[in-house]
């Protein structure tokens, strides 16, 4: 899986990330969210329109996920907590 | 029908692994949907993920990975060479909301129709079966 971050405003960071979401490349999307919210950016919008697959694994770190990646969500009852956006603007509406 | 096989050791093979071994297996299957594909490709790397990651500990671990379709079910098996297992099967339900793991072997048991584990031999065996849609 291949992982960008990009600061967006004062406090916001995007994680954009593309492949395949599972038990090796969660770590990497963990240390970027936290690393992101060390860096002083506490909302990190994760945008997941690049993933082709992920797995529980992939579900410790979550916004505009693929038809695989909403199964999931749906699947373990987190849609709720981890609400899916159409894309990264409307995320930032709430 | 079609069977088809895949021996990996990890390290340094991972989850990846069966990704692309999947990959091949599809290509080879036009009759699969890809709601059947999605399901299954996900039990599966759930399972192994399982697997590798109760292996992680120890010395890794050698697996045989067995696919069989059929015009009316999706099985697969997975032999590894790992200690026993003690994980229970048996109505596993899905973790707190917040909870950042645990999820594996639940997501399996909605995503197929069967799912077992025997030891045999030197071996823990998991396997899972998913009946195909009837035309």
């Amino acid at each position: 899986m291949d992982l960008a971050v990009e600061g967006a405003g004062a406090d916001v960071a995007v994680v954009r990330c593309t492949g395949r979401l599972n038990m090796v490349s969660a770590p990497a999307l963990r240390e970027a969210v936290t690393g992101a919210i060390a860096d002083g950016r506490p909302r990190v919008v994760v945008d997941l329109a690049g993933v082709d697959f992920m797995d529980s694994s992939g579900l410790g770190a979550l916004a505009s996920p693929s038809e695989q990646v909403l199964m999931v969500l749906k699947l373990s009852n987190i849609d709720r907590i981890l609400r899916p956006h159409d894309d990264v603007a409307t995320a930032f509406d709430e | 029908m079609s069977e088809h096989q895949l021996v990996f050791a990890t390290p340094p093979d991972d989850v990846n692994t069966v990704h692309d071994f999947l990959e091949s297996v599809w290509g080879d299957d036009t009759t699969l949907t890809d709601e059947e594909r999605m399901a299954f490709e996900l039990a599966l790397v759930e399972l192994t993920s399982n697997v590798i990651e109760h292996a992680a500990a120890g010395e890794g671990v050698a697996c045989r990975l067995s696919v069989a379709i059929t015009e009316g079910e999706l099985t697969a098996t997975i032999s590894d060479t790992a200690e026993p297992g003690s994980v229970s099967l048996v109505g596993r339900v899905m973790p707190d909301e917040m909870a950042e793991g645990g999820r594996g072997l639940a997501l399996v048991q909605l995503l197929v129709d069967d799912l077992g584990y025997e030891r045999v031999g030197d071996s823990n065996v998991w396997s899972i079966r998913k009946a195909r849609p009837t035309a």
